[in-house]
């Protein structure tokens, strides 16, 4: 039987026929433009907001693995000292020997009252080895007035915004009431030696950071501090460096130790590791957009052309290669789409890779471990997804439409019904 | 500042309204209604202080089982003016808290070397991890003064018969906007309170008890505080000795004495 499509390239009739109605073509390739465009960047930049807030998390909250007294994760929002890790100058020695280690910190957190001329405000207080905790809660680059505490000396490092509101300048000493490791009252009178930016709004606007011997002397925790982070060679091995240390340090102090790793500290983590499910509603909501664009004009171009389609079924073309007809001409304006949106939400997302994007004003007052400047952090694999992705969703959109063809009768079709 | 002393003579028109003595321990015959506002101007008799000085141990205990114990010497004057020291533990000996009136406190630690006003919010925490407040700890407000009462009910409590009153705030500055009493109808002593917030969530349970008799007042030498915000741990205050109506100079209520500038 006579086929005169069948050695038709199909591709380069479809590519023709796009270009039939440029104006229609261009607006279904803009849907699939934007949406892929969205893709890529989404992926880049929220990819790239999480990143950093799990670092962020890591390095200030959690490290890899947390080691607390048994009791402390449950009673953690009163930051209770009596909930101790005693004997730190024995344990720490002994966690740095893992092989599975890179670092281990040692800090206390604890609730503060400042006092400066005779005003009361709240603070939260860390007390920290600034030395070791280069590459982690990097203390030591956050100085942008003064200069850091000294161990030894009863000097504050204080967060830059706590210190614009308490109106504190380098020099003020301030006196700092707490609780002690016995939960009766302690406190220190300190000199404010410098001002620390950190990026981080809840840090600079409540921190202040002290030599953790002092603190140590101010709360009474001798030798002992509320946690110690511990940071893995390999993060996704924290699981094996928990259990690891659970057996190593078993039995050494008494009331028990708990140690957690970062996934397992909070929902925050959880809910950023679930962020493969939110990437996936976003792709769908941003291809349903697209899809249905795609639908609407490609339904036209069905309705318009309605008598041609009839014309080629008379003259002995098959429905099925009608069909694959029309998905081409889906599939070459979902090519177009596709690339290009590829090609510029990389674009925008390398560009943020480089300059970031300043959220300060949306983040003030948040209690959230996130940067004021987010960058982005694209992968090839970003828009090779929505490509491909972009493709799919044209190609599958067009089916709808063309699904009309399958039901026409070519007599019909003729008279254009 | 404000004194109080008991006014034996209101007192007795009092009881003679009701046609019974003060030692027959009621204050109207069987089936009448007590005056509410009579009972509270009983119970700022057995309470209200002039002056005193007292030595107390506070014991904290905690879910776990642990006690801490602490031991402190204070002076107080009026309803307002208190000066508090702890003498042990020697890691807490030294610690000092002066109160003027409801709005200046302060405290005194040795390891800071200097007194720090309070206020606000911090007068609400804890006095040394204790469930009692410094406020609580400190102040020695005047019911009938400070608070209006609505007679509830009789009950037996601990074999005692009680009225108890529901009482409300006369100002907004009181740290307990309402409170309820179990007052002792032979003694005039609050057994039980709870103290309540504005929202009528319950704050405070105090037990009073150790009732004893310091001249012509009955007085409570201890006092057992549940503080429904501090879960873990309950609180006794057992007074171990008292001195009422003593003169106290005027220099105890300075901040000079406060950093220890008499020592």
């Amino acid at each position: 039987m006579f086929n005169p499509v069948a050695k038709m390239p199909l591709f380069r009739l479809a590519a023709r026929n796009a270009r039939r109605n440029t104006r229609r073509s261009l607006l279904t390739a803009i849907a699939i433009l934007v949406a892929v465009m969205s893709v890529t960047f989404t992926f880049g930049y929220v990819g790239g907001a999480i990143n950093d807030m799990m670092d962020i998390y890591a390095r200030t909250q959690s490290g890899h693995v947390r080691i607390t007294h048994k009791e402390y994760p449950d009673r953690e929002r009163f930051l209770p000292l009596h909930l101790n890790v005693p004997h730190v100058s024995e344990l720490l020695p002994i966690i740095r020997t893992h092989p599975a280690v890179e670092g281990v910190v040692a800090r206390i957190r604890t609730a503060v009252l400042i006092d400066f001329q005779n005003e009361n405000s709240p603070g939260l207080l860390i007390g920290a080895d600034f030395e070791r905790e280069l590459g982690y809660f990097d203390i030591l680059d956050m100085v942008v007035e003064g200069r850091a505490p000294q161990p030894g000396s009863a000097e504050i490092l204080i967060g830059a915004i706590l210190a614009e509101q308490l109106e504190v300048a380098v020099g003020d000493t301030l006196i700092l009431l707490g609780q002690t490791a016995y939960r009766s009252m302690g406190g220190i009178r300190a000199e404010v030696t410098g001002m620390a930016r950190s990026g981080l709004d809840p840090v600079d606007r409540n921190v202040l950071f002290m030599p953790l011997d002092q603190v140590q002397l101010m709360t009474d925790l001798h030798d002992g501090t509320t946690e110690i982070l511990v940071f893995a060679e390999d993060p996704e091995q924290a699981g094996l460096l928990a259990n690891s240390l659970k057996a190593e340090l078993d039995g050494l102090v008494i009331g028990g130790l708990e140690i957690q790793t970062w996934k397992d500290q909070g929902a925050l983590v959880q809910m950023m590791e679930s962020s493969g499910s939110i990437f996936g509603v976003v792709i769908f909501i941003l291809m349903l957009m697209a899809g249905l664009i795609i639908i609407n004009t490609m339904l036209m171009t069905v309705l318009e052309r309605t008598q041609e389609f009839g014309m080629l079924s008379a003259m002995g073309m098959r429905r099925g290669n009608i069909v694959a007809l029309i998905l081409n001409e889906g599939l070459v304006i979902g090519i177009v789409g596709a690339l290009l949106g590829g090609i510029i939400g990389s674009g925008l997302s390398l560009w943020l890779e480089q300059h970031g994007f300043n959220i300060s004003a949306a983040m003030e007052g948040m209690d959230f471990p996130m940067k004021n400047i987010i960058y982005s952090d694209w992968k090839l694999i970003h828009p090779i997804i929505g490509f491909f992705v972009g493709i799919a969703t044209a190609v599958g959109a067009t089916l709808i439409p063309a699904r009309r063809i399958v039901r026409l009768k070519p007599a019909e079709a003729l008279r254009g019904k | 500042m404000r004194t109080f002393s008991i006014n034996h003579r209101l007192l007795g028109i009092a009881l003679l309204a009701c046609g019974l003595t003060a030692a027959s321990g009621t204050i109207c015959p069987a089936g009448a209604q007590p005056d509410p506002e009579e009972i509270l101007r009983r119970i700022d008799s057995n309470i209200m202080i002039s002056s005193a000085r007292m030595t107390a141990r506070m014991s904290v205990q905690y879910s776990n089982g642990e006690t801490r114990t602490m031991e402190f010497i204070s002076w107080s004057q009026g309803t307002d003016r208190s000066f508090l020291e702890f003498t042990s533990p020697p890691r807490d000996a030294g610690s000092r808290f002066l109160r003027i009136d409801s709005n200046r406190m302060w405290i005194f630690l040795p390891r800071v070397g200097k007194s720090v006003r309070i206020q606000g919010h911090m007068l609400r925490q804890g006095l040394m991890g204790s469930d009692f407040s410094f406020g609580d700890a400190t102040e020695n407000p005047s019911m009938v003064d400070d608070y209006s009462a609505i007679m509830e009910r009789e009950e037996i409590l601990n074999d005692r018969s009680t009225f108890v009153l529901y009482l409300e705030a006369k100002r907004d500055d009181l740290a307990y906007p309402s409170r309820r009493i179990w007052v002792d109808s032979q003694h005039w002593l609050p057994l039980k309170e709870e103290r309540y917030a504005k929202s009528g969530k319950l704050l405070k349970t105090m037990i009073l008890g150790d009732v004893r008799r310091v001249g012509d007042r009955w007085y409570p030498f201890r006092l057992e505080l549940n503080n429904a915000l501090q879960a873990d741990t309950s609180t006794t205050l057992q007074i171990i000795e008292m001195e009422l109506d003593i003169p106290i100079p005027a220099e105890v209520f300075t901040l000079r004495n406060l950093e220890g500038g008499d020592e």
